[in-house]
């Protein structure tokens, strides 16, 4: 094996067939940083996900002096007694797992606390605005929810009964459609990059055909034809591939990071699943390349 | 070195076999004219020696190998005990001519240091010494057949295939031509040559073996182009 034969031809070949490989290039990097970003979104949901799966609770809102609810308004804030009797009702209900109070001014401070990088819209609100509340823990939030909350909804000093979980929902929906659209469009453009691998081999194949030619006459095996094909795939491939690698970590960096200012989960992804993200974008990128072009030239370079 | 045993070969597309029950053999450093008409099947002999193609009916024995036992992935070892010279030379274009004449050894995984022995070895061989630097396009026609003479020599094979080597060549560089491949011959390489020049074959005086229709219609030692009745 002449290493530096090898690494001439390819040299040849991707220099022969510069428009074709430059499109292939782009094409592999675009779709590898496509996939690469719908993977880390899945990453970013399942953290973001985990990391509220310990703090889902049904909040119970009492009635107090600002409550705009017509039950609210007839029977006015809720009285010490009503609470106890609602305490008392969720404590007993074997579905829950525990109960906390949050009173008006913890429940300020909480708000204020999470939105500290948003005085303004702090500034808006001011102590007693917020209600106080019960912070339920169900024992199985899937299930249980149900049953807890037609028990306390309509109870005197309850104003309202609301499902964390719906709330986050509804974000996680939207975090799911970007995700399978951007995969979506990823898994397109792998297929284009596959049409393009295959086309730009028979291309070059078809270019060098008397070279391949003379080699099949002179008795060069057939590893030794197709190998110059082969890797002109894979470092296309390989190219596009780096190229990706800069893309995801702007994506990351610049924007699923600075996503997470707007939302105040403070969930950030370490590096680590960025580097898991980036390998298993190559491994696509070499087998797609690699996997196409032999295909192709076991159609065109037929001994 | 090379036998033919009843060999029939058609290809789909014709009625008529491109060659029908042949029987040949070429011995160990033989000098062999083989002519004929166009599609006399001359080049299906060629390519059936090559395993290009597989015979319909019949064996073929190269060097004591039975080419329908040889696995595909065996077929590159009997090329490189083969070598070929077309009409067509089928060099390359945008390497000159030691590079076109390494190009054989290079793609067979030759070490360097041997290539730089053989190569200039060959290219005096054939009589182009002092033009390793030429590209194809700098040289006459016979000098272009005699690179691709070195190329098909380089490798020093045992049976030397030549399908009209001197068809694109005036008589007067012909002569040439055919010198380097009696040299060729004399280191003891089997030599088949195809060919429509009868001036040639008649002054070599070699053995004739005359195709006509896909049959073998004579087959003469020290024979001449025409009908020698």
């Amino acid at each position: 094996m002449r290493a530096q034969f090898v690494l001439q031809e390819i040299w040849i070949g991707l220099r022969r067939n510069l428009t074709m490989t430059v499109a292939l290039v782009v094409v592999v990097a675009i779709s590898l940083s496509l996939l690469g970003t719908g993977l880390l979104f899945v990453k970013q949901v399942d953290a973001t996900r985990s990391y509220w799966q310990g703090k889902v609770e049904i909040s119970i809102y009492l009635c107090t002096a600002e409550s705009v609810s017509v039950q609210c308004k007839q029977n006015g804030p809720a009285t010490a007694v009503q609470r106890q009797a609602i305490d008392a009702q969720l404590t007993s209900m074997p579905q829950v797992a525990s109960v906390v109070y949050q009173s008006q001014a913890q429940a300020f401070q909480q708000f204020k606390q999470e939105f500290s990088n948003n005085p303004s819209f702090v500034s808006t609100v001011s102590q007693g605005d917020i209600p106080d509340s019960f912070q339920v823990k169900l024992k199985n939030p899937q299930a249980d929810y149900g049953p807890v909350a037609t028990a306390v909804t309509g109870k005197s000093g309850v104003d309202s009964v609301i499902d964390d979980r719906s709330i986050l929902a509804k974000f996680y929906k939207l975090l799911g459609g970007a995700r399978n659209a951007v995969v979506i469009v990823a898994l397109i453009l792998l297929i284009a990059a596959t049409l393009l691998v295959a086309n730009t081999i028979r291309l070059s194949a078809f270019n060098r055909r008397r070279e391949t030619g003379i080699m099949r006459l002179v008795g060069a095996s057939n590893f030794y034809i197709q190998l110059p094909f082969l890797l002109e795939g894979i470092i296309a491939g390989l190219i596009g591939w780096l190229i990706s690698v800069g893309l995801l970590i702007a994506v990351k960096s610049l924007w699923l990071d600075t996503l997470q200012q707007y939302f105040t989960f403070n969930v950030i992804l370490s590096a680590g699943d960025l580097v898991e993200v980036v390998v298993l974008a190559m491994c696509v990128g070499v087998l797609l390349c690699g996997a196409t072009s032999f295909l192709t030239l076991r159609r065109y370079l037929r001994v | 070195m090379i036998n033919f045993d009843n060999v029939t070969k058609a290809y789909p597309s014709q009625s008529r076999p491109a060659l029908e029950n042949v029987t040949i053999s070429v011995d160990k450093g033989e000098f062999v004219f083989l002519v004929g008409p166009s599609g006399s099947g001359k080049s299906t002999f060629l390519r059936l020696v090559l395993k290009e193609e597989r015979p319909t009916d019949g064996h073929i024995r190269v060097s004591g190998r039975d080419l329908a036992r040889l696995s595909n992935w065996r077929v590159p070892m009997l090329r490189r005990r083969i070598g070929c010279v077309f009409q067509d030379f089928r060099l390359l274009p945008s390497k000159n001519v030691y590079q076109n004449v390494a190009f054989a050894l290079e793609v067979i995984g030759k070490p360097r240091r041997f290539i730089r022995k053989v190569v200039p070895e060959v290219i005096d061989l054939v009589g182009l010494e002092g033009k390793h630097d030429r590209l194809p396009d700098e040289l006459s026609g016979g000098e272009q057949q005699r690179v691709a003479m070195a190329r098909a020599f380089v490798n020093r094979p045992m049976i030397l295939l030549a399908d009209e080597p001197t068809g694109n060549i005036d008589p007067a560089t012909s002569i040439g031509i055919m010198k380097v491949l009696d040299r060729i011959n004399r280191t003891g390489t089997t030599v088949v040559m195809a060919t429509h020049d009868a001036a040639i074959v008649d002054s070599m005086r070699k053995r004739v073996i005359e195709l006509e229709y896909g049959k073998v219609v004579r087959d003469q030692s020290r024979g001449v182009y025409g009908q020698a009745y």
